[in-house]
């Protein structure tokens, strides 16, 4: 009887996520005029399969071994489901029919749909087997993919969207230099803080300092001091120049740690 | 541009953009719920899940809510900004470990342990972040016509996704001789057929690795 309850609502779980997921990876081929809902690895990684079936059905299979031998393990599906697999596996099903991108990866309405497909079957896979997979493919998997698509997000992504900048003018130069810098010591990862240098890199070129620059650059400013204070760089920073914290930020740091 | 033409309505506009936050978190919260109840079914890696495994198993939340909620925080103003939203840390994490994490510090387990409300709170707070996101797209980029380096930014994810495929290979060979052979050979084969060689890479080293496991 669990079973039964366990994969009707796995049927509704994984329909909401697929449609979602499949829509919002769609939307994001239309940035920033339309939001997206994604990443910026999922649409490298999208491209990247250059609109060919195989490859996007081949680069979500490789995760999906990946999520499946995690799931078995420990119950957790990785964020891989949603990042990789259900869109990569959406835009191959929708591309067998029709190879053109813009009619398929990029059409939200029809990534929803092929999305939710996906979404019910994956997650209702995952959560019923109980039986492990062959361990060689789980090893091969987690060998081979992970570590490139590590390469590919650590200093591939980064380099080449500070070169981007770089070449895009002066401006969108200088302010990715210093916010991919400030992005990698904070974040960990250079490719947000370039893409906000190039935002208002390029918004300045073509508006100069206007409201909408000024209060974008007022967002950037305090999503880089949030994202500090919450992933406890501050404190860290001050360690590292060898000075003493000041009393009044350990206890503003104790008040956010809930429940300890 | 054909596409140009169709980005109007629902499917493209900013009104809708917190429906699909909502839809997707509501997925996600209760995707917890699953892990909780039944111990599969959290959609996030295993070391972020273990946070709130701590939690659960009579430790502390406070990890959990706030790596969860940091994350969540950042995301919702980089992703205004960007215009994509990143799932990963906005709803996989934040959403779904980090905001469970604090409803259970608190005592509030309802929503957690019962489906129905999960959907129900996770659809909530879903809108909500999706509609902070909206309003701060008002006041930034829907302001003006400037692209703000789009053009720029499209460029480099496209040139990056090219790398990947000469990157499976190179990892595949470090992983092992046979798997590294089969990934150059599954890559020239696609090679040979006008396909990303990416795609093809993954299959022969999967196929070569069923056949002699990495030790």
């Amino acid at each position: 009887m669990e079973t039964v309850i366990i994969l009707m609502k796995s049927l509704i779980i994984g329909g909401l996520l697929g449609f979602s997921s499949g829509a919002g990876a769609a939307r994001m081929f239309h940035a920033p005029k339309t939001q997206g809902l994604g990443a910026f690895r999922t649409l490298g990684e999208m491209n990247a399969c250059e609109g060919d079936p195989a490859s996007h059905f081949s680069f979500g299979l490789g995760f999906f071994f990946n999520a499946w031998a995690s799931a078995v393990g420990a119950g957790a599906f990785t964020q891989d489901v949603d990042h990789r697999i259900i869109p990569n596996w959406a835009t191959a099903i929708l591309m067998v029919k029709n190879k053109n991108v813009a009619e398929t990866m990029h059409n939200p309405k029809k990534m929803g749909i092929a999305g939710a497909a996906v979404g019910m079957v994956l997650v209702a896979f995952l959560n019923t087997t109980v039986s492990a997979i062959p361990k060689s493919l789980q090893v091969t998997a987690v060998d081979v993919l992970v570590p490139a698509a590590t390469i590919l997000i650590a200093t591939v992504m980064p380099v080449l969207f500070w070169l981007a900048a770089i070449d895009a003018g002066k401006r969108s130069g200088f302010w990715g230099t210093l916010f991919g810098g400030i992005a990698q010591l904070v974040m960990g990862n250079a490719v947000p803080g370039v893409v906000l240098g190039i935002l208002i890199g390029k918004g300045v070129d073509e508006q100069g300092w206007t409201k909408v620059t000024k209060i974008m650059m007022a967002a950037i400013i305090a999503l880089f001091a949030f994202s500090s204070f919450f992933r406890g760089f501050d404190l860290q920073m001050i360690e590292q120049f060898r000075m003493q914290i000041p009393e009044w930020l350990d206890k503003a740091h104790a008040i956010f740690s809930v429940g300890k | 541009m054909k596409e140009e033409n169709v980005t109007h309505g629902f499917w493209y506009a900013d009104w809708s953009f917190p429906i699909f936050v909502g839809i997707m978190s509501a997925a996600v919260f209760a995707g917890t719920h699953m892990y909780v109840q039944y111990g599969v079914g959290a959609f996030n890696e295993v070391a972020i899940v273990a946070m709130l495994k701590a939690g659960l198993d009579g430790g502390s939340y406070g990890a959990a809510a706030a790596f969860g909620v940091s994350f969540l925080f950042a995301r919702i103003l980089e992703g205004s900004l960007v215009g994509i939203l990143d799932i990963g840390g906005a709803i996989l994490t934040g959403i779904g470990i980090g905001i469970p994490a604090i409803f259970l510090s608190m005592g509030i387990k309802a929503p957690i342990e019962n489906f129905t409300l999960a959907l129900i709170v996770g659809a909530i707070l879903g809108l909500i972040v999706g509609g902070i996101i909206i309003l701060i797209r008002k006041f930034t980029i829907n302001q003006s016509n400037s692209t703000f380096g789009a053009e720029v930014m499209m460029g480099a994810g496209n040139a990056s996704g090219r790398f990947l495929g000469p990157l499976i290979i190179l990892s595949a060979c470090g992983a092992s001789i046979p798997v590294g052979l089969g990934s150059v050979v599954g890559a020239l084969l696609f090679y040979i057929w006008k396909k990303p060689i990416a795609g093809g890479a993954i299959l022969g080293a999967m196929v070569l690795g069923a056949v002699f496991p990495i030790l």
